[in-house]
């Protein structure tokens, strides 16, 4: 540490200079701490000189003198920072593609740089490894992946440039393996890494900053990476079949004339949902169908293909139910009467 | 445009050849490296940059010396900041300082900086453009002192 012994010392400063001063100089290196991060970096390759100037009379008159001038270049500080744009796990379901990931990749340092992107799928901590098979620069800067606008990354020939201080968005494009089920989470990250070069803090790469100083390796190790997430959302359905008989005699004796009544209850579970969901049955032989028993919860359904849902074709009854989300069910019935 | 330049020169040359055998002012600009020895324990080493990054915390160190055969009366050195230097602290020098690029001087403390909505807030270290230093007695012949400031690349 430098302290320096004041010119007060020996030659009193002016009386303006009081307590008030000292309590000032104590408190000054904490606020100065607070403010570190505030913006922006002074542009790599910049000069910063200093010179001091020193006015005195020695009798002929107020003169006015200057120190010499100190020059000191500024260096390239070579700082990456990659966060994640998805504040929750992003939905997929089993064997989709072209799943999408979104990341910011912002250059803090203080000078333009190219950087390396590449992706971690298996490091652990999840269930699966999503498939990565591009990786896409957000070319038009809107946020959300376009394939036909925005820019696929080619490592080397294609690593981003990015100016001091901004950002730029990355797609990941993933494909979910076919294994996965339910509620099975996958983890993504990618990693940005300074062309330039990586490493500890203060290492330092002679002469390969912005404007001729060196690049420096700043806080981050001039490397950064986020992890993303995809949760599999998939359903699953269930379908238990019942059968009740009643005769003209009040017993369940499945005699001639006897009615069958079906129940097909269809449980659909998960956190995803099943589309085009249909329930059919053939009519079993021996057995008659009953014209227009067809019901769907506690509504009658017409024997024909139209509007509604179920239809009767002279050999199996039909009911399509669409999308159903998980936790739901669907009650179907019917009636036959045994010839 | 070169006479006028030339003349420029020839004004004031003389009074800086003058000067310089009167009194002298050296500048040094010192970086301050934290390092950790094998014990862990933290050590500031004090190093004459040639380069820097944003976040050095740079030591402004200046000399000055009566040279001359009188004493210097009404001595005041003033050290505009660099643009890409924000004021740190100027550790027991105790100088004053503008925030409005020399205009007024004071205490840092009793500065303030005009808002856009015509209210004034109190200056803060990162507002100084410009620190002095006036001295109440004359400089005595043959007398040295040190006056520092602290900044830190933005």
């Amino acid at each position: 540490m430098m302290i320096a012994p004041v010119g007060g010392a020996k030659h009193r400063l002016l009386p303006s200079c009081s307590t008030i001063a000292l309590l000032a100089a104590f408190l000054l290196p904490t606020q100065a701490h607070a403010q570190t991060a505030s913006p922006p970096l002074t542009r790599a390759g910049t000069t910063i000189s200093n010179t001091a100037s020193a006015t005195f009379d020695t009798g002929g008159g107020s003169q006015t003198i200057d120190s010499n001038r100190v020059d000191l270049l500024v260096d390239e500080l070579l700082d990456v920072t990659v966060e994640s744009n998805n504040p929750t796990d992003v939905p997929t379901t089993p064997g989709a593609t072209q799943q999408v990931l979104s990341f910011r990749v912002t250059n803090s340092g203080n000078g333009v740089e190219n950087f390396v992107l590449s992706t971690i799928a298996n490091a652990g901590g999840d269930n699966y490894d999503p498939v990565v098979t591009q990786i896409y620069i957000d070319a038009d800067n809107n946020g959300s992946f376009d394939p036909a606008t925005d820019t696929l990354y080619t490592p080397g020939s294609g690593d981003p440039l990015i100016q001091p201080e901004t950002s730029i968005t990355v797609f990941v494009i993933a494909t979910t393996p076919g294994s996965v089920v339910d509620g099975n989470r996958g983890i993504v990250s990618l990693v940005a890494a300074a062309k330039t070069g990586t490493g500890d803090p203060g290492d330092s790469f002679a002469g390969q900053g912005e404007g001729g100083g060196d690049a420096v390796v700043g806080s981050t190790g001039a490397d950064g990476q986020d992890a993303g997430a995809f949760v599999v959302s998939a359903a699953t359905v269930t379908l238990v079949k019942s059968a009740v008989v009643t005769n003209s005699l009040g017993t369940a004796d499945p005699i001639p004339g006897a009615t069958i009544t079906y129940t097909i209850v269809a449980t659909v579970a998960g956190s995803g949902s099943v589309n085009g969901l249909a329930i059919t049955d053939n009519i079993p032989t021996d057995t008659s169908y009953v014209p227009g028993s067809i019901r769907l919860g506690g509504s009658t359904l017409s024997d024909a293909a139209d509007a509604d849902a179920g239809d009767y074709n002279g050999t199996r009854i039909n009911v399509a139910l669409g999308a159903v989300a998980g936790g739901q069910t669907r009650t179907v019935t019917f009636q036959t009467l045994i010839d | 445009m070169r006479t006028i330049i030339f003349l420029l020169f020839a004004a004031l040359m003389p009074g800086q050849a003058f000067a310089a055998n009167q009194v002298a002012l050296d500048n040094h600009v010192f970086v301050e490296r934290v390092s950790t020895d094998a014990q862990g324990k933290q050590r500031i080493l004090l190093e004459e940059p040639k380069v820097v990054v944003p976040g050095d915390r740079l030591v402004f160190v200046l000399n000055y010396r009566n040279a001359g055969a009188q004493p210097a009366d009404k001595f005041v050195i003033t050290n505009p900041l660099p643009s890409a230097v924000r004021f740190a602290d100027a550790g027991d020098t105790r100088p004053q300082v503008s925030v409005d690029g020399g205009k007024q001087w004071g205490l840092l403390a009793d500065l303030s900086i005009p808002m856009t909505d015509g209210t004034r807030r109190a200056a803060q270290p990162a507002d100084v453009t410009h620190i002095r230093w006036a001295f109440q007695n004359p400089i005595p012949v043959g007398a040295t002192g040190k006056l520092m400031f602290r900044g830190v690349v933005k």
